[in-house]
Formats: C-alpha cells, structure tokens, sequence
C-alpha cells in the first residue's frame, strides 16, 4: 500500500514548530500514528494523555484501533498531537475562580462528571458548562486579577472516593494550597461589598434572563469542538433545578456550591422575591456568613480535625454558660428583672413611655411600679406566649424598644418596652423572643440567643458609625439584599427589618440554615424556571417559554403573564428540525406546539427538555451509576447518536 | 341524679382548679379541694357549656357514664405512675366522703407530682371495690360512686398534666362530651371520637371549633392539640366543638389538580388520571420545599375594623398572603405582605352578608387564635363563590403547615382504611363483647376505635396483631381468657401489698384487696408480646384491648380482673343501661388503656395521650365495672 505523509502538529515541541511529517499507510490505524509521532518528537515525557486532533474536521481521532482510511484522513490532514486534559479557568457557583484540568476531548457531560469528581460534587448531571461572559457584558474584566486557586496539579484519576483526610477528600489535603482551594469550595464565601455587587450585570427582564441560555454548551460535544481553548474561562453552574438527594454528610461541596447559586441569584435578582423574602434571605445570609467565618477561625487554628471537639465545647460551654450550673443550684427558674419604659399606645392619648419594675418569669412579664411593690400584686402581668415580638431599634439614635403585640380575645395589645442600653436590651429581647415561642429562660439557647441580638446590634452600629471605614468584621446589610433594596432603604433602615428576620433563624445550625435558604429559594413561585426567547410557529412576534422541571410555560412578552402551561406528563414526544432549527412538541389530546428559538440554540432548549426528563428518572431507580448513555438518546436529538 | 350532678360538679371544679394551677405550685390545690361541696357557677373549664350549670343539666348520664369512664381511665393512668410510690388513694375511695382523706392525699399528690415515675407498675386500681360491694342501696352506689369520683379527682391531680372536659357536638344535635389533655393532638381525640360514634372513620371527619360572636368555624388539623386552642376561649365564650365530617378537608390530596392546576380547565380538572393526582402530589410535597398553590386573584378585604370591603389582586405566596397594589405590577417586589402566617389561623366565617354587609356570603377570615372578638386585628377577606374560598383557604393551610398537612392526610388515610377492614372482622369476632355503653352499633363502632385510636402505623400493625390473635371468641370474652396468668401475676402481688400497707384508711374493703390477686391471675391474659408494641393509643375493640392491656400491663392490676370477673354479666347490663344514650363509651379497660399509656411514658413520662379515650373502650376497669353494676342496680 502506498505510503505518504502525514502533517502532525505536536504541541509540546512550541508554538512555532514545524508540523512533524510522518510516513504512513491508509490502513495504519491511529495508534499507530500516535507512535510514529512520538518516535520522531524524541521527546521523553508521559504521552498517555495525548491524542490527535483533527483541526479541519474539528473532531477527535480517539479511536485507536480505527484505521487512517477508516476516520477518513487523507495526506491533505492537518493533524495535531495534543493533550486531551487542558486547563481551563473555572467560574465557580460561588464566584470563585478555579483553575484545574478538564477534558477537551469527551463530551461536555463527561467532562463534567471529571470535574465533579475532582471537586466532590455528587450528581454531577446537575451541572453543566458555560461559555464566559462576551466582554462588553464585563461580567469583570478584572478576574483575571482575582485569585486564582490552582488545582492543575491534581492527578486526573483521582476518585471521588469518600476518604477523608483532615476533614476533606484525601488528594485535597495534600498541600496548603489544596487546602485552600477545599475551603473555598466547601466554606460559604463573604458576602461582597454592595459597590462591587452593584457593577455586576443583573437582568432587569425576562428578556435579558433568556441571555444566559446562549451560553451553555453542547453536552454531547466535547469542548475541543466546541471551540474552548486552553486556559480559556468556563463557568459552571447548577443548570437543572431539581436537586436529588442532597446530603450534608456527603455533599459539603455541593451544598456549598448550591447556597452560592441560590444566593446571587437572589442577590443580583435573577430571581424575583417579595421584600419579607428578600430580608429573610438576608438574615439568613447573615447567620450563614457569620457560622462560616467562625468555622474558619476554628479550623485554620486547630485544624479541621479538631473541627468537631472544638464545636462541642464551645458548645458546652454556651450551654454551661446559660444556666445549668444555677438550675442545679436552685429549682426556682430564673427571671430577669429590672426598671424598664412602658408604654402602651392608645386612641386619644399622648402618653409617653412610663418607668416600671419589670421581672421577666417563665414566658411572663410581671410590672409593677416600683421595686420596692415587688412583692405585691402587679400592676398587669404579661402573658407572652404565642405573642408577636418585633424589635425597634435605632442603635445610632441609643433607642432600644421591643414591641410586643400580645394576643387577647378583644384583640392584639400593643406595648413597647424600652431598654436602657444594649446588653438590657439582648436580654429582655432574648426572653421576649422564647417566650412567644413557649420557652423560658431556662431554655439552653436563651444565651446564644442574646449573644445573637449583641452581635447584630453590633453590626449594625459600625454600620451607621463609620459607614466609610468599612472593617472586615462589619459586614454592611447592604451587601445582603440585592441592589434594588439599596436604593429603597439606608443600611440602618434595613438593619432593623433584617433583625426581625434574623431571630427566626438565629438557632439554626450552619447546615441548616443552607438547607433553609435553598428551601426558601425553591419555593419561590419562579424557582426553577429557564426562559428562552422562542417564536411560536404562526405567530409572528417573540414571546418567552419558560422550562421548569416539570413544565414548559409560555409567557406574553407584553403583558408579563403566563399564557399557557404543558407538563410534561401529558408529552407524547418532542424533536427537533435540525434544518429549520425548530422544536416541535406533541401533548396528549392531539396537542401540538412547535418554535423557533429566537437567541439561544435549539439545541439548548432540545437538550433541557430531555434532560429534565432524564432527571425526573432518578428518583426511581436508586442505583448511584449515571445512566449517560440515556442522558445522551434524550438530550441529543438525532444527530448525536 | 342530684347526687351524681354534685358529684360531677365537684369533679370539674376539681379539675377547673387543677387545669388553672397548672401554672402555680402544687401546693395550693390542697386548700381549695373539700370536695364536698360543688361550686358550680366557678366551674369554667367545661368547654362547650354555657355556664356551668348548664352544663350539668346537658349531661345525660350517658354523658356521666362516658366521662367517668374518661375519667378513670386516666386516673389509672396516672395512678400507674406513682403506684409504686403511693399507697393513697383506694384507701379513701371506699370510705364514703371524709373530706380529711383528701388533704392527705393532696399533699401526697405534691410530692409525688414531681418525680412522675415512669414506672408502669399498673398498680392501678387496686382499690376496686369488688363486686362484693355490689350491695343494693342506692345509697351505697351512690356513695361509692362519689368516693370514686374523688378518688378519681385526686388521682387527676397528681398529673400535673392540663385536662379539659370538653362536650363535643354531633351533627345531628348530640353530644359527646371527653376529657382531652393537653398532649393529646386532635388526631387522637377524633379517634377517641370515633370510639364513641358509630361513624364511619372517613378521613373527612374533623373536629371543628366554632365562635358564635364572629360566626366563624375552623377544622383544626390533625395534629394540632386541642386544648391549646380551647384555652383561649373566654371563660364565657359559647364557642363550640363540633364533630363532623368536612369535606374539604383533605381534598387537594384527593384532587391536588384542582389546587395546582386550577387556571386550566374544568374538563381537563375532571379527567386527571390517578397517575398524574400521584405525580402533582409527589411534586408539590415531596421535595425539599413544599410548593403552595399559585393562587392569585381578586378578593374583598375588610381590615383595620374598618367597614368597607375593597377589592384587592391578592397572590398567595410561602411567605405570606400578598396584594399587589394599584398601578404597580404583579412581580414579586412590588407585592405588598398583606400577612404572614405563623401567627394566624384561617377560619370560616358564616352569613356575613348580613353580618358585615359582605359582598357575598363566602368569606374567610385570618386572625390570631386567641382573638375571639371583634377586633381590627382580624382580616376578613370575601370571594365570589364557594370555590375561590375553598382554594385560598386550603392555599393558606398548605403555606401555613406545609408537609404536616400531607402527613395528617396519609396518617388518617391509613386509619379510615384499617377501620373499615378492622370493623368487620370485629363484628365477627366478639359481638357480644362489647360491654361498651353503645347500644346495638357498639361492636362496630369499637372496631372502628381500635383503629382509629392507633395513632402510629406501627401502632396498627401491632394493634391487629395484638387485639386478633387474643380475643378470640366472642362471648368468652367477659371472663376474659384465662390463659396467661403468669405475666400478670406476678406483678399484681407487689402491687397490692404496696397498697395495703400504704392505705391507712381502707376500711371497709379490705377484704376486696385481698381477693384480687388471685383473681388476678386468671383473667390476666394472654399475650405478652404484643403488649410491648401495643401503644398507648390502643383503645379499640374490647376484646383485643383486654388482651393487649394485659400484656402490656403485665405489671398490672389485679384488682382489675378482679372486679371483670365477678361483674361480667354487669358490663353487658350496663351497655343496656346506658344504651339510651349513645355517647357513654364503654366503661372497660380503663386500667389497660392506661397501661398501654403507661409504657409510653416510659418514652415520655407525662401521661399517655390517649389514656381517657381508651380508658373508655373496653373492659371494665375496677372502677368502672362497679359504677355500673352501681348503676344497673339503679335502675332495674
């Protein structure tokens, strides 16, 4: 058979190398080629990991045994000899930037699935990549500035095995530096300054929210053909909104990932919420943000090894702290007492506040007018149990009320207490607050509780003290609430309205507290719905088709509203036109749709149906093993098998 | 009667003094006791009486009959506890009325309250006056049945534990009346319920409250407690309990499309596939997250005691209860919290077309549970038509209890379907057993009970197993199996001798002592494995319940089995007796029902949930058999 040459490009011999001319037959098959090349390079390195590119075809010679005339390459082949694991920049969920090696040459869903099990995120068809940002967008020009955590060095087999080492996966726990890029995967991220946050692009439509779509590659080509680049940018994110099996035990990472996802979307208001969310999810942040920095602290200290025994004594010395010691001591339950402002607004009157003997006993508040009347009646015994508490703080303005609104059968009372100074008002406020809930002082978390209110009024005082000189510890509220509430409220308006919601979830552990935003975050009425820009077949202008896990929704661009909604229990089938880009969709009762995609590929659209599909298959069988193959047969379309 | 009447009266204020010390200190019972004399007019604590008095007459005896039954059974209950500590309260039992004995006894009810032992030494009853006592004169009953109800206050008191005696109404006009305690969810009251009526146990039964004044009615959820919300009613509130069935109730999980899919249309509403109900449920409360319906639409609010109703685009939200305000949009920021709803409850509000010149007669209400006036604090809203109400009513219950609703639904959807096979397999197994005070329908109805009372789903595998194999045939049931003796035996001994000892004052029945243990043993029956599982809640049909309590109490009473065998013909009569009224629950294993409490305990060491229903259900406990026998007596 006739020889002839073959053009091989081989990287590592520098950019301006000639390409290698390598004699061969047609019925050489590619290992073959892989061989010659190496002998000729001369070069003594670890070649397992190359493989040749076909630039021209833009696809991969991967199968080694295939002859050259069987992929069909001909002597007019401009071939490269290139590693198939490159590193790309990583754009994390969390807004960190990573940069470790991927595969360029599988497709997009396995390559996923590498880098989820370098970075030990369990459900790796979650995730998927996408194209950076376009420039003009300057999603931030400046990343390249940013830290960059580098885990290139991390070997490529690396399983996703559950060894731990130092309270993370084993091959983390092999440098500092590793150590480090752990933390940031695993360790909720601080929140940014306001200013840094309002710079960043935020959809302020429907139509910019079906933007993004453009942007997520094809999972079934690999990111060599989708034209990535070595050290190129990629994000990746959680793109389908149905998360199984979320663990805490198992998925640190993932958990972490997921909380930082939910939170800028609410933050940079990619999803809508009402304002009472809006400060529910900044106190959570707050508590999460709070519990994250405090765990660090413990670890880089004492390692994470003594993560566990150093909770547990701080925990014991809170509980120690509370009260157990004086319970023993005496059976009485403590009570709290002290001169504190009354006042009761009423029709007509003006009366200001009043001073009284307050004592605080089980869930009551007992006032009487002097102390030296304390063993008389009261004047009016409070009962608090199911009562509303809310506080009325102004730390700038030294005003420490709490105002309760005590249930009777006329009606609510209305009655503010007002505390001295701060440390009187943690207290009273703490008992107030477990009071309504049915708790007593006695109650273990009465102490955190108080030291929760401290470390608020705190924050909020350095707040309105220097609003300039911003330290590390402040954290400003405004970088807890997305930038609309910038401009509605100052911080020391909002401080107040986040402390209300901060004591609904002060107790909650860190874990917790994720899990509670992220449930928050999926009940919102919006959660989980992507937004493609399509045109409906015969009509003639644009609307938007939201995708849910288990629906599709068509909304009128003009009014904003839902129009329609198909679940996908009542689809028959739905493809794609390839040739005309259109999806065509078939519903029970003869029920059919088709579109266009005006912005995004369809194949986008395509591959999200499926994939929600595909996702919805999970819950049934339990086996842990991803079915890729049929992941692939209902997010492909035709052309992919 | 009067004497009886007294003696109920004096019971309640007992309790009404008990329910109102609860927060103060024990000690302080004492002096009010002398129980001698009833001041009714105090007497508040009587949910669903007009006034005390009131409430005396409404009682029928069979209304008299039940509670005691409820009554015992929970005194025996709490005796359980402190059994082996006490010595007490039989002694005075039989003495007529010394009102001395009871002081001494309440201060030894202050000591014992706190330890609450878990101990299910059921030492329980000991005190039975046997049968012997059975003596003619009225009198006699009549004292006895006073000494009991004393001995049964005192014994109440010892629990520390917050009891209501509600009267509970039937559609059709009757009345129930129970006694709840405070650990009791409405879940087991309505099982408790179904024990006593003979209905079937649909999952659409509810337990409602009304508020005359504000002409409202609210279903509480199941797992709610009861007594929680009947402590806010003013003491001069006519607030009523209903019992009935409502069947709106669980219906977004019998139709969830209908919820979640009501912006389609009616027909494809109507033709949705099981598969597809399944499908709506699993995603909408098996996630993480609970998914409340997306409701939104234009309501009527009346609010700030104002009296004009406004019209608002109301949208329904997990946070909250949102409008939208003129000239803005629907989206999200610029919705208006109109009310979250931690602190709220919805409730259903009657005629207020006339009542607030309302737009129309379909209107709901969101305010705070102890408001029970009218009140600017109180939300009214006001839709177009039925419908609309009931979907933002159940809209704001699955915002407000999330995946609990589900739960109580899949709970109670157990329970109807457990009844309806339990109930025939009764009926066959003991028909005649049911010495319970229902008449004709009583077999069926405690078949229903046993199911219905079981409030776990491991409770119901264990019931049937437990109440199956042991009550074997029907009319052996009143001497109750004589086979596993042994188990009770040996505690039944202890038991007494500890009693012996302590009573200072058991005068005339010493002799009844003496006899149970014997007696004991034989009627102590049979299986003991099941009596570990069998839980508290078991309350059902006489027959397993015997066997279940047994077992369970294995410690237990003699006295108990004493007092079943010699009265057996007694607990047949007495249904007969009572049989006028419907309500009386069998007077039967109080002691067993306790028991089953008692293990429980051991879990919790407050008193047994379910003890009062129970107490009620089967056998005749001591206590119980002899007021019948009393009673039969009575009335020959």
């Amino acid at each position: 058979m006739a020889t002839w040459d073959l053009s091989v490009t081989v990287e590592d011999l520098g950019p301006d190398a000639p390409p290698l001319k390598v004699s061969v037959t047609s019925d050489l098959h590619i290992g073959g080629v892989f061989l010659k090349v190496v002998e000729k390079t001369q070069l003594k390195k670890d070649w397992s990991d190359h493989a040749l590119w076909w630039e021209q075809k833009q696809q991969w010679l991967l199968r080694t045994n295939w002859t050259l005339d069987k992929c069909g390459v001909h002597a007019d082949a401009r071939l490269i000899f290139t590693q198939q694991h490159k590193p790309v920049r990583l754009g994390l969920p969390n807004g960190a930037t990573l940069k470790m090696r991927a595969c360029f040459s599988s497709p997009v869903f396995r390559t996923v699935m590498g880098i989820c099990r370098i970075l030990n995120i369990r459900r790796p068809e979650e995730l998927s990549l996408l194209r950076p940002v376009e420039e003009k967008k300057k999603k931030k020009d400046k990343d390249s500035l940013e830290e960059v955590y580098d885990i290139t060095h991390l070997p490529l087999s690396t399983g996703s095995g559950q060894i731990l080492c130092n309270g993370m996966p084993a091959h983390f726990a092999e440098s500092p530096k590793t150590e480090d890029a752990y933390k940031m995967l695993s360790v909720s991220q601080p929140s940014p300054p306001p200013e840094a946050m309002a710079k960043i692009y935020r959809p302020a439509s429907v139509v910019d929210k079906t933007h993004i779509h453009s942007r997520w590659l094809d999972s079934s080509r690999s990111l060599m053909q989708q034209g990535m680049k070595e050290n190129d940018k990629l994000s990746m994110r959680f793109k389908y909104y149905t998360f199984h099996d979320v663990d805490p035990k198992y998925d640190a990472v993932r958990l972490t990932q997921l909380y930082e996802q939910a939170r800028w979307a609410i933050l940079l208001e990619d999803i809508d919420c009402t304002e009472e969310e809006m400060m529910l999810f900044g106190a959570l942040q707050y508590h999460i943000g709070k519990l994250s920095l405090s765990q660090d602290a413990v670890s880089s200290s004492q390692g994470m090894d003594d993560l566990e025994s150093a909770l547990k004594s701080l925990e014991v010395k809170m509980v120690g702290e509370s009260n157990s010691t004086d319970m023993l001591d005496n059976m009485t339950a403590p009570e709290l007492t002290d001169y504190l402002k009354i006042f009761r607004p009423k029709k007509l009157t003006l009366k200001g506040y009043k001073q009284f003997w307050c004592k605080f006993q089980n869930t009551s508040i007992c006032y009487y007018k002097s102390k030296e009347d304390r063993y008389g009646e009261p004047i009016q015994q409070l009962e608090l149990k199911g009562c509303e508490v809310a506080p009325e703080v102004n730390v700038a303005g030294q005003k420490f009320c709490i105002k309760l609104l005590i249930p009777a059968p006329e009606g609510m009372n209305e009655i503010y207490l007002r505390c001295e100074n701060e440390t009187q008002y943690s207290q009273w406020m703490a008992a107030c607050k477990l009071a309504s809930k049915g708790l007593t002082l006695l109650d273990s978390s009465y102490q955190s509780e108080v030291k929760n209110i401290q470390s608020f009024l705190t924050m909020q005082r350095s707040n309105s003290a220097a609003a300039s000189a911003q330290t590390d510890e402040s954290i400003n509220t405004h970088s807890l609430v997305s930038p609309r509430y910038h401009k509605k409220y100052k911080p020391k308006q909002l401080t107040p309205r986040i402390l209300e919601a901060y004591q609904n979830v002060a107790q909650l552990s860190l874990t917790s507290a994720m899990l509670k935003f992220l449930q928050i975050w999926q009940a919102l009425p919006d959660f989980g719905i992507s937004y493609f820009m399509v045109r409906f077949k015969g009509s003639r202008k644009d609307e938007v088709l939201g995708i849910a896990n288990n629906r599709l929704i068509r909304i009128d661009l003009g009014v904003g509203d839902v129009v329609k909604t198909w679940r996908y229990n009542n689809m028959r089938q739905w493809n794609v036109n390839w040739d005309i880009k259109q999806v065509a969709i078939e519903f029970d009762g003869n029920i059919n749709i088709a579109f266009s995609c005006v912005n995004a590929d369809c194949k986008v659209v395509h591959e999200y149906i499926g994939g929600y599909i595909f996702m919805s298959t999970r819950s049934r069988e339990q086996s842990d093993t991803l079915n890729e193959e049929l992941f692939h047969k209902l997010t492909g379309g035709h052309d992919a098998l | 009667m009067d004497d009886i009447d007294a003696m109920f009266s004096d019971m309640l204020q007992e309790m009404d003094l008990l329910t109102q010390s609860l927060g103060t200190e024990a000690e302080s019972l004492p002096q009010h006791n002398p129980p001698s004399i009833p001041a009714p007019q105090e007497m508040n604590f009587s949910i669903g009486f007009a006034d005390f008095n009131a409430s005396l007459h409404d009682l029928e005896d069979n209304d008299l009959d039940a509670l005691m039954a409820d009554l015992v059974a929970d005194i025996s209950a709490t005796e359980e506890k402190f059994a082996t500590e006490r010595e007490v309260p039989k002694g005075t039992a039989p003495v007529p009325p010394p009102p001395v004995q009871p002081l001494s006894n309440y201060s030894l009810l202050t000591f014992t309250d706190t330890p609450k032992p878990t101990t299910s030494s059921t030492s329980i009853t000991a005190p039975p006056p046997p049968p012997s006592f059975k003596p003619s004169k009225e009198d006699l009953e009549e004292q006895m049945k006073a000494d009991k109800i004393k001995l049964a206050l005192e014994k109440l008191k010892e629990a520390k534990v917050k009891k209501l005696v509600v009267k509970v109404e039937l559609i059709d006009g009757s009345s129930k009346t129970l006694m709840v305690d405070e650990r009791q969810t409405v879940r087991d009251v309505m099982d408790n319920l179904f024990e006593k009526t003979h209905c079937d146990c649909n999952i659409d039964w509810c337990v409602c409250e009304t508020n005359p004044d504000l002409q409202t009615e609210r279903g509480f959820e199941d797992h709610e407690n009861l007594v929680d919300p009947l402590s806010t009613w003013t003491r001069d509130s006519e607030n009523k309990v209903l019992f009935k069935e409502r069947k709106h109730k669980y219906e977004v999980f019998r139709n969830p499309q209908i919820f979640y899919l009501w912006k389609k249309d009616k027909k494809s509403i109507m033709d949705m596939k099981e598969k597809d109900k399944e499908q709506l449920l699993e995603e909408n409360f098996c996630g993480p997250s609970v998914i409340v319906p997306d409701l939104e639409g234009v309501l009527f609010l009346k609010e700030d005691g104002k009296k004009s109703w406004k019209q608002r685009y109301f949208l329904l939200r997990a946070s909250g209860l949102y409008y939208s305000p003129k000239g803005k949009t629907k989206a999200s920021q610029d919705l208006v919290c109109l009310v979250q709803f931690d602190n709220v409850n919805v409730y259903l509000c009657k005629e207020y077309k006339n009542k607030y010149k309302a737009p129309t007669d379909h209107c709901f209400m969101l305010k705070h549970p102890q408001i029970q006036k009218e009140s600017q604090y109180i939300k009214y809203f006001c839709c177009d038509d039925g419908w609309i109400m009931t979907l933002w009513v159940t809209g704001i219950r699955i915002a407000k209890y999330g995946k609990q609703l589900y739960d109580n639904y899949k709970d109670a959807a157990k329970k109807a379907t457990a009844s309806t096979t339990w109930a025939t397999r009764i009926i066959q197994a003991s028909p005649s057993s049911s010495s319970s005070s229902t008449p004709s329908p009583t077999p069926k109805v405690k078949a229903t009970n046993g199911h219905a009372s079981q409030p776990s789903d491991e409770n119901k595998g264990h019931d049937k197993q437990a109440s199956f194999p042991p009550p074997p045939p029907s009319t052996d049931f009143l001497p109750p199996p004589p086979p596993a003796p042994m188990v009770p035996a040996p505690p039944s001994p202890a038991p007494i001798a500890t009693k012996s000892n302590k009573f200072p004052p058991p005068p005339q029945f010493p002799q009844s002592f003496l006899p149970p243990p014997p007696m004991d043993d034989l009627p102590l029956p049979p299986p003991p494995p099941e009596e570990l599982e069998l839980p508290p809640d078991f309350l059902p049909p006489p027959p397993p319940s015997f066997a279940s309590h047994r077992a369970e109490a294995l410690p237990p009473p003699p006295p108990d089995p004493v007092a079943f065998i010699p009265p057996p013909p007694p607990a047949p009569q007495n249904s007969v007796s009572v049989g006028g009224a419907p309500p009386p629950p069998p007077p039967p294993l109080p002691p067993a029902a306790v028991k089953p409490t008692g293990s429980v305990r051991k879990v919790a060491p407050p008193p047994p949930k379910r003890t009062t229903p129970q107490l009620a259900a089967p056998s005749g406990g001591d206590f119980m058999s002899e007021l019948m026998t009393a009673m039969q007596k009575k009335r020959p």
